[in-house]
């Protein structure tokens, strides 16, 4: 019983093992889903979600903060699917929005340069040389993606448990070696490690709710005690209260939910 | 059966990993125990060998001609060794000159960062932030060496097969993944793959003899056949190709050899310049 998150470069064959990991294991593979979720819950049409995880962030999106907004509402629909647990999840940065879950085996897959270089050929008939500037293009775009908005270059290995190269190694083989790795007692779900995912999907969803008014908020949950930082004005902070009373209700497991400004952020908040 | 290679920012932690492995495959260990061996071979102090391992040459450490004689003379010790095959190998820098040899398996162990700094503090009996930055300046040399004598970066993650993170995945479970991969088919030693290695020990032999005269030179060995490039003055050329012709020709394994002399233009200039 656990989550896998499988991060992956394009022609990387990292949807394949994903997708025969979950099938071995009997577990729900998911990587769309979250952006139809995400763009059904918060009425955003699917392609400028899908933009906002695959581009890095303009410099006009740096001050309308419409980008983190987008994370927010993936990081919701994905926290709130994932929670199911048995998961596989293949899409974009799962590795670090999940961040902190013990449960989760975080993978990265990667592949040869060159096989990469013939599939994007053989897919988009063209020549040697374009389809390696293009290769070259969407890795730097991933990777300015992740740096800009979490501060941490995707092609860290410290990032995952597992880092498999589809070369030497097949599909087959990183499909038997994730669905061993997973079998271990560390990766299984336990008591505290859901207690754990349910407050980060808490934390999420309120978040998600209140990014598109206030984007430098702040959450954390702990068993349902949910805490919202701000740094904002004591003006906009009663607007803050407001609009946070209003959510205590709507949202499924909060216990107890208070404001707090003027304090630092804590680490773990989302 | 193949050769797996270690690789990690911490010694400590691959090598426990690697002895493990090798007890589980019934595989000889190839660590740094061989140092003693070499030092004694070419006459020099064991910790210049650690030193040429762990650092980059230096303006007030180790000299560039003497950094890479050593690394030299380790390569050729360790090539030797894999020869047998059965070999488990981690903590002599393999992983950046045993390329290209199909049943080779590389793998790079991540350790916990926080983990790691912990460690360096405890042995080292300084604080946490020192620890902290020791082991920066640890990893940067370490990635300075790796690409400026071998024309590689040891972080990147296409030079490894695969790479294990132990702040989540215990020893037993890492050694388990790695002995599992090893048993695939496509690590199973084949002629090619055979032949690959030994043309490889046969150059790592003939730099060890070459690089103490010749610090730029460059070997090729193909079943045999040698391609010895270097660096000298047109009026040298005959003088030192014959030299090398006749050091390589004793040399085991060698059975023809060939001299490039290019000619060396920056000490050209400078004599011209006199």
């Amino acid at each position: 019983m656990a989550i896998i998150t499988i991060s992956r470069g394009s022609y990387s064959k990292g949807k394949e093992v994903a997708e025969k990991v979950a099938d071995r294991l009997g577990y729900e593979c998911i990587s769309r889903e979250v952006l139809l979720e995400a763009s059904k819950r918060f009425n955003i049409p699917e392609m400028q979600l899908v933009r906002a995880i695959h581009d890095a962030p303009s410099i006009l999106d740096r001050f309308q903060h419409s980008k983190q907004a987008y994370i927010a509402y993936i990081r919701s629909a994905l926290t709130g699917q994932v929670k199911r647990d048995n998961i596989v999840y293949h899409g974009l940065a799962g590795h670090i929005l999940l961040k902190g879950v013990p449960h989760v085996l975080k993978v990265r897959i990667t592949a040869n340069l060159e096989d990469r270089i013939r599939a994007e050929m053989n897919r988009e008939s063209i020549g040697e040389s374009e389809a390696r500037e293009l290769l070259f293009k969407d890795d730097q775009e991933r990777r300015k993606w992740t740096k800009s908005l979490y501060g941490v270059d995707p092609w860290d290995s410290s990032l995952y448990d597992l880092v498999i190269r589809i070369y030497k190694l097949h599909v087959d083989d990183a499909v038997d070696l994730i669905c061993q790795a997973v079998g271990r007692e560390q990766f299984k779900t336990t008591d505290s490690s859901r207690h754990m995912m349910d407050d980060l999907a808490i934390a999420c969803q309120v978040k998600a709710e209140l990014v598109e008014q206030f984007f430098d908020v702040a959450v954390t949950s702990d068993y349902g005690n949910v805490i919202v930082y701000t740094k904002t004005q004591e003006r906009l902070s009663h607007k803050l209260k407001v609009k946070v009373k209003g959510l205590e209700k709507e949202i499924e497991g909060i216990n107890n939910l208070e404001v707090h400004g003027g304090v630092p952020y804590p680490p773990n908040a989302v | 059966m193949p050769i797996i290679i270690f690789s990690s920012d911490s010694y400590q932690k691959s090598s426990e990993l690697a002895k493990k492995t090798a007890e589980t495959l019934g595989y000889k260990y190839v660590g740094r125990e061989i140092l003693g061996s070499v030092a004694a071979k070419y006459n020099i102090p064991e910790a210049k060998l650690t030193k040429a391992l762990d650092e980059a040459p230096s303006f007030f450490g180790m000299s560039t001609k003497e950094w890479k004689q050593n690394l030299a003379y380790i390569r050729e010790a360790v090539l030797g060794e894999m020869l047998a095959d059965n070999v488990v190998c981690c903590g002599l820098a393999a992983h950046l000159y045993v390329l290209g040899v199909a049943h080779v398996l590389r793998v790079r162990i991540i350790e916990d960062p926080e983990e790691r700094v912990r460690k360096v503090a405890e042995q080292g009996h300084i604080t946490l932030e020192k620890a902290k930055k020791l082991v920066q300046r640890i990893d940067k040399q370490r990635k300075r060496r790796s690409i400026e004598c071998f024309k590689k970066n040891e972080t990147d993650p296409s030079m490894y097969d695969m790479m294990i993170n132990t702040s989540q995945i215990d020893s037993e479970e890492a050694v388990g993944m790695v002995t599992t991969a090893a048993g695939y088919r496509k690590f199973k030693p084949m002629t090619y793959s055979i032949k690959c290695m030994q043309d490889m020990e046969l150059e790592g032999r003939l730099l060890a003899v070459l690089l103490k005269d010749y610090p730029e030179v460059r070997v090729q060995a193909r079943d045999g056949a040698v391609v010895v490039e270097i660096k000298a003055l047109k009026r040298e050329k005959n003088k030192k190709a014959s030299a090398i012709k006749e050091l390589v020709g004793k040399i085991s394994g060698v059975h023809y050899v060939e001299v490039h002399v290019i000619n060396d233009i920056f000490r050209q200039a400078a004599e011209s310049g006199r």
